[in-house]
């Protein structure tokens, strides 16, 4: 008996040990939930992981080099795109400002971008991307969620050209939105100014000025600027008025033109009342 | 035998912080080469069936314990490796196998084995078909280990070091 199992055994023992261990690691399969193996294993981990970190912190100083390089261009790429998005933030926060416009505003509004700017010192010109196709006609007032941007003065098929306030030519009729006095606002190539004010006139630096229903080109109430100083106080009879406009002019991108004219026939009537 | 089961033991451990630091850092889509099982295909044809096939019980133990698998897991993958890597021990032959590509043909089947049965103890994709299982999770360990162990091929001394 004993000569054949010994037989059977150097015949088959490395089928023995095989199953052996395979019973044993399946036995272990069913221990890993046991506190006790939890707790070895813990300690083993442990001791292996604080060994295992010391090579660790070797191997990832040969590694800085590579993903310092590599951390520097995701930095450039993700500055690239901040400001990308910051741009996006702009643009959003003065469209939505211009659709609330939009939303109070009754008049037809003719949506329209600048597609490039002008600004001498005494010509300061817009070119819109909006022109006589989209109806936009000369003599329209051209707006902002801000205030009164400018007057378009030519138009093409596609394309417009609108002199801001801050142009010798446009002069405009004004008034102060508190007294409801009416004035000649004009750019005189440092400031928009209200010239020939009498002094007896209550005007005082704070006012909001909004053009007046008196002017032949804007006749809505739209705002121009605020009332910065009285000059001329001490002389003549006449101050002269600085205006601070609401529009940063330099900054104009989104503009919406008023698709009203002032009437022809109104016109034509006051020019017949001057003409007699 | 007994000299090479203790240096077996020895040389697991460095090998084992190399495996778990260095060997990521070269990893092919999260695949990465098993230097524990090159040891020990390597042992294994060295010093027979019955030895390679407790080293493999013995290195899956430690590796179940200190890496954190399912305990059990390891085990059962190394043994059965050491097991089928020993039907190749020879004798007469084992110092031809360390000097050519017939030692990294081992290994691949090894390692195609024990990555094979280690990822039905350790996935959770269970709704993968075996074939695709056994390609992603057998095939492609098991032969980029082979083409590492192909190093010891290339570097192994021609005196028998042990």
């Amino acid at each position: 008996m004993l000569r054949f199992i010994s037989r059977v055994w150097e015949n088959f023992k490395e089928y023995f040990i095989l199953t052996f261990l395979l019973i044993l690691s399946f036995i272990s399969l069913s221990l890993n939930q046991n506190p006790a193996i939890k707790k070895v294993r813990a300690i083993a981990f442990g001791s292996f992981a604080a060994s295992t970190a010391i090579f660790s912190d070797i191997v990832n100083i040969a590694k800085v080099k590579s993903e310092n390089e590599r951390l520097r261009k995701i930095n450039a790429e993700l500055m690239l795109q901040v400001n990308k998005l910051r741009e996006y933030g702009v643009v959003n926060s003065t469209l939505k400002n211009l659709i609330n416009l939009k939303d109070t505003v009754k008049y037809p509004l003719i949506p329209a971008l600048t597609v490039s700017k002008s600004f001498t010192i005494a010509q300061g010109t817009i070119t819109l991307n909006a022109g006589s196709e989209n109806g936009v006609k000369a003599g329209m007032p051209v707006i902002n969620d801000r205030g009164l941007v400018g007057i378009i003065y030519a138009t093409s098929n596609n394309f417009s050209i609108a002199r801001t306030l801050k142009n010798f030519e446009l002069k405009l009729v004004v008034k102060d939105e508190r007294s409801r006095v009416d004035g000649i606002l004009k750019w005189n190539g440092e400031d928009l100014v209200i010239v020939n004010v009498p002094k007896t006139y209550d005007i005082e630096p704070g006012d909001r000025i909004v053009c007046s229903e008196l002017s032949s080109i804007v006749s809505l109430p739209v705002p121009v600027g605020v009332v910065a100083e009285l000059k001329d106080v001490q002389t003549g009879i006449f101050n002269s008025v600085k205006i601070n406009p609401y529009v940063d002019f330099s900054r104009i991108e989104n503009v919406f033109i008023i698709g009203v004219l002032e009437s022809k026939m109104k016109n034509d009537l006051e020019l017949n009342f001057f003409n007699k | 035998m007994r000299v090479l089961y203790i240096l077996a033991i020895i040389i697991f451990f460095p090998l084992l912080v190399v495996q778990s630091t260095v060997i990521p850092l070269i990893a092919i889509k999260g695949v990465i080469p098993d230097l524990m099982l090159i040891l020990l295909v390597y042992f294994t044809l060295r010093s027979g069936q019955i030895h390679g096939t407790i080293l493999g019980f013995i290195y899956g133990f430690l590796l179940d314990i200190i890496t954190g698998n399912i305990f059990g897991s390891a085990m059962i993958a190394k043994t059965i490796s050491g097991f089928v890597a020993g039907y190749f021990y020879n004798d007469n032959k084992k110092d031809i196998y360390f000097k050519s590509i017939v030692f990294s043909l081992i290994v691949l089947l090894s390692a195609t084995i024990d990555s094979f049965i280690f990822s039905f103890f350790s996935s959770v994709e269970l709704e993968k078909s075996i074939i695709l299982r056994f390609f992603e999770q057998g095939m492609f360990p098991g032969i980029y280990t082979a083409v590492v162990s192909l190093i010891l091929v290339m570097f192994h001394p021609r005196r028998n070091p042990f």
